[in-house]
């Protein structure tokens, strides 16, 4: 019996040092309580298939196959509820229990009052694979992402800006008044 | 006379048929057909050469035909299974980089405020 659960333990470790998708069972028990769900397990073989069905004429597809070319598994989970406290702060932190694993570390928190947004980004950095979690949760809705392997931040946030999801306005910085607009360039003409 | 006309009308001498003769002819005629031949003796009339290609083209149709449909069917149910990957994959994509997106201008947008300050 010790022997199994030693075994057990070294199996567990084993996978999680190897890199593999952290563990988003137990959110199936949401399901049932959202309004809306999106689960999405591409592991291996599903996303190589995927992967080779994206078109190179797209330029965004081209970018996604780009992107997902070094990947071994995709999995999202996303719920959308219609009253808030539908699901409890225990979910997440189950999650985030998986992230504090050694090889993992917390690149971006952000926590905002103003929307009661929750989001966190996790990188795993050593070890042969790699790999990415996302977490963002707010009051009526938890999303989140696990990538196994190496991935481009920059292409992905761009890819993100890009497909479909309008690039959200940035507080670009007001010009002051003491600020003179420029000329528009003039041709050298000698 | 020649020996050969000699020749000739001894083959062509007329002569009698023995006397059982009539009888054997009836016997034969009242006599039942043959049985008709089984399934194995009209294979084997089949695979007599001038209907062999034939024979050989229909076995070869027969088996082409069935594994072709197999390969189709196959291969359409792949590309339906590559296709809802495909969808997949732009869809997790999608919602990775949009939260990551998200993530990035709010700390962009908090630096700026910082900034500003």
């Amino acid at each position: 019996m010790k022997i199994l659960r030693i075994l057990t333990i070294c199996i567990l470790a084993g996978a999680l040092g190897r890199g593999q998708a952290i563990d988003l069972k137990h959110l199936d028990r949401l399901v049932a309580k959202a309004s809306e769900t999106a689960d999405v397990t591409l592991d291996g073989s599903l996303l190589k298939l995927g992967a080779k069905f994206l078109s190179a004429d797209d330029p965004d597809q081209a970018k996604v196959r780009k992107l997902v070319a070094g990947l071994k598994g995709i999995y999202v989970r996303t719920f959308t509820f219609e009253n808030e406290g539908e699901y409890s702060e225990s979910d997440v932190v189950s999650i985030r229990k998986q992230l504090e694993s050694p090889g993992w570390s917390r690149i971006v928190g952000v926590r905002s009052k103003k929307d009661k947004e929750n989001a966190e980004v996790y990188l795993k950095t050593d070890g042969p694979d790699g790999g990415l979690a996302i977490i963002c949760a707010n009051p009526k809705e938890l999303t989140v992402v696990s990538i196994v392997g190496k991935i481009n931040l920059d292409e992905l946030s761009e890819l993100g800006g890009k497909l479909g999801v309008p690039e959200m306005d940035l507080e670009k910085p007001k010009p002051s008044g003491l600020e003179k607009p420029k000329p528009p360039n003039k041709k050298d003409d000698d | 006379m020649s020996y050969l006309e000699d020749d000739l009308k001894m083959a062509l001498q007329r002569t009698e048929p023995s006397e059982d003769f009539v009888g054997r002819v009836l016997a034969r005629v009242k006599q039942p057909p043959p049985p008709e031949p089984g399934w194995w003796k009209r294979l084997t009339v089949l695979l007599r050469p001038p209907r062999l290609q034939w024979v050989a083209a229909c076995i070869i149709l027969s088996v082409v035909i069935p594994v072709s449909g197999v390969q189709y069917r196959k291969e359409q149910r792949m590309r339906a299974e590559g296709e809802k990957a495909k969808e997949q994959l732009m869809f997790a994509v999608r919602v990775a980089g949009s939260r990551l997106h998200r993530v990035r201008q709010k700390v962009l947008k908090m630096g700026r405020m910082e900034t500003r300050l």
